[in-house]
């Protein structure tokens, strides 16, 4: 036994990874009806996730990136079953959890947490600090009232607050204070994956790091994977192994960090990566910004979702849905849905 | 456990204290209140103390004493106004009656004049009496005290259906929503009135049965307000939290959600008591409501507008309504004042 553990331990400071996945996500969809008129029909559909595929592995991030409206949070949400998708299939742990109801998704959610974007709004105003971060363990059952005291004050000093705050409440606190109560109530129960959704969005740059890095470390000491969701790619850059790039509800490239930022192929990557502010003037006259809107969810263009912004569109393009596949020339898990990937 | 009370409610409570008339209203409302609870003491025919031959009595809260025991000729309840007189050429027996030792039924009756009787401190009828000889006063205060239970009792139970309905269209949504906008809408158009002449010309209404008449109709005003509140928390991030924690709908709702609305319910409970106690008068002045000779203010209100010559009833029961309702009203407008949103804003 103790040989496996330390084999595990050796392979694990190499970097490599762990053959089973820990989620996959097969063609998932989730379209929401849009009722209307006296008679509440359907009158429009919004493609918020429209196919999406990749899989995450043990104590992995992969940063999710897109503009706001392409689907992100919803697909986060989605994952977590806070709504239920379409069509599609998410496999988590090697279990289908994508029809799971009752007792069976309860006991789920201490597997899988999440972090919201405002710390304003995700932290019950009339609770105090204490209520908050013992509410997984009153849900769940765990311990009686002093154990969960003492796993309190054990989350507080994790995520570097005093212990003082068990008895204030969430407005006495600043908005970086506030992400760590979120980040405290969500490893409360120690999931095997935690949906970050922009947790570093609504905060100062300065700020920012300190959270990132507490993230980065809890990773490192606990031993979860993020599925890190965010609009910022310097953020992205700086906590995932995997990125995955999102346009209108689909992934439109998807590689290790190293080879996403050295050699993106899709050509929304590219501006994307060229958006990304330069600290030499100089450097910005080479900017050239991306033209147009995004479609409406409600009415993507029938093929490539890209189609309409993308600066080297060819007729195909509006006939064929280009697939998330690999390309020659680069590596295996590097995959773009282009049909015509810049290299 | 530690117990205390959010800094912002403590926030709310000190800006309430703040607007004095509302605050002075409400410490006085509230002995009011207090006070009826034991208008028994203060209002009653029955003696507060009597000290016979050497033993102690106290008639107040107990069974019937029979003025034999009192060394009287009859066995039926002692009066006890004719044993203070009848005591007070005596010093070893002592008698203590209340400061209106009348009690709101017995007609006080002379036998030179026909009532009303005007107010008097020689007969102890303060306020007066009413067409039949009873003390005004006493039917004044027992009648305040009927129509506060019946007010507090309405708002509960009105609050609950109210509440839980309107918490549950709002958190539900959807179908469920819809289906009750339609039912409530429907609902809300039958006139109150005609169904309380019907049910009053069948039956006539006590206590619980006119509440029950009156709740049929009387939760619809604060479901909308929960509807509309609960469908606003319920869009905002803790809620979705709290879900990805796996808490159920009723811990999402009674522990998440209600406790966000509390300003709302708050804001509105002095106005649904002034309206319970309108509705209660008015209905009593109708004569659709509780049935004689159960004093309420709707009755003398009735007796009183019918006997103008008698300016002494009118004018005591207006006077004292008056009181109540625009105490009420300022301490409705200091609690809407204290709670304000714009002064207390969670969002920052």
């Amino acid at each position: 036994m103790t040989t496996g553990y330390a084999a595990i331990a050796i392979k694990n400071s190499q970097g490599l990874k762990f053959n089973m996945d820990l989620l996959s996500v097969k063609d998932l969809k989730m379209h929401f009806p849009v009722h209307g008129g006296i008679l509440y029909r359907q009158v429009a559909t919004v493609f918020a996730v429209d196919g999406v595929n990749f899989s995450l592995g043990n104590g992995q991030t992969l940063g999710l990136v897109g503009e706001s409206g392409c689907g992100k949070s919803t697909l986060g949400r989605a994952l977590l079953k806070l709504h239920q998708p379409t069509s599609g299939s998410i496999i988590f742990s090697g279990k289908d959890i994508t029809h799971l109801k009752g007792k069976a998704l309860q006991h789920l959610r201490s597997d899988m947490q999440m972090i919201f974007q405002d710390p304003f709004e995700s932290l019950n105003p009339r609770h105090t600090v204490g209520d908050i971060i013992q509410e997984p363990f009153h849900i769940h059952g765990i311990g009686n009232t002093l154990e969960k005291h003492k796993k309190v004050l054990t989350l507080l000093d994790k995520v570097g607050l005093p212990s003082d705050a068990i008895n204030r409440y969430p407005h006495e606190f600043s908005g970086g204070q506030r992400q760590r109560i979120g980040i405290a109530r969500a490893i409360a129960l120690n999931p095997k994956l935690i949906i970050c959704d922009e947790p570093v969005s609504a905060l100062d740059v300065s700020i920012q790091s300190q959270i990132l890095n507490l993230l980065m470390d809890l990773q490192k000491e606990m031993g979860m994977a993020y599925l890190f969701i965010a609009h910022d790619l310097s953020v992205i850059k700086h906590v995932s192994d995997q990125i995955a790039v999102m346009y209108l509800g689909r992934i439109v490239e998807i590689a290790d960090r190293e080879s996403l930022y050295q050699q993106p192929l899709h050509p929304y990557t590219q501006a994307l990566i060229a958006s990304i502010p330069l600290p030499d003037p100089k450097q910005r006259l080479n900017f050239k910004a991306l033209q147009g809107e995004v479609p409406s969810p409600m009415n993507p263009p029938a093929h490539c979702h890209f189609i309409d912004r993308c600066p080297i569109r060819q007729n195909i393009c509006n006939q064929q849905t280009p697939p998330l596949a690999s390309i020659e020339g680069v590596k295996t898990s590097h995959k773009v849905a282009c049909h015509f990937p810049i290299i | 456990m530690h117990f205390q009370l959010n800094p912002l409610t403590q926030k709310k409570i000190q800006r309430f204290k703040s607007i004095r008339r509302g605050y002075y209203s409400f410490i006085l409302f509230t002995l009011i209140v207090l006070l009826s609870c034991f208008a028994e003491i203060l209002v009653n025919s029955r003696a507060l103390l009597v000290h016979y031959e050497g033993s102690w009595h106290f008639p107040t809260y107990g069974a019937v004493i029979p003025g034999k025991v009192f060394g009287l000729d009859y066995s039926y309840e002692t009066n006890y106004r004719e044993l203070e007189k009848h005591f007070n050429n005596d010093s070893k027996n002592f008698i203590i009656m209340p400061p209106i030792p009348f009690n709101a039924y017995e007609n006080d009756l002379k036998t030179s004049a026909f009532p009303p009787f005007p107010p008097s401190f020689k007969d102890s009828h303060y306020l007066g009496t009413d067409t039949i000889g009873r003390d005004v006063a006493a039917r004044l205060i027992y009648g305040f005290r009927t129509a506060i239970f019946f007010s507090l009792i309405l708002l509960v139970v009105s609050y609950l259906v109210g509440v839980s309905i309107g918490a549950a269209m709002g958190y539900f949504g959807g179908l469920f929503d819809l289906l009750f906008q339609r039912i409530i809408e429907i609902w809300s158009n039958i006139p109150f009135l005609y169904v309380i002449m019907i049910v009053s010309s069948i039956m006539i209404p006590n206590f619980l049965t006119l509440i029950a008449i009156i709740l049929l109709f009387g939760w619809i005003q604060l479901t909308w307000y929960m509807r509309t509140v609960t469908y606003k928390e319920k869009a905002r991030e803790y809620v979705m939290a709290a879900k990805a924690l796996g808490a159920s709908h009723s811990r999402v709702i009674f522990y998440h959600i209600l406790p966000n609305t509390i300003s709302i319910i708050i804001t509105f409970i002095p106005f649904s008591l002034a309206s319970g106690i309108i509705a209660l008068t008015s209905l009593d002045f109708l004569g659709f409501g509780l049935p004689a000779p159960t004093p309420s203010w709707g009755e003398l209100l009735s007796q009183g507008s019918n006997n103008l010559e008698s300016l002494w009833i009118v004018s005591s029961v207006i006077v004292s309504m008056t009181v109540i309702l625009v105490m009420v009203a300022f301490i409705g407008e200091a609690i809407r004042e204290a709670f304000d949103p714009k002064q207390h804003t969670t969002y920052e």
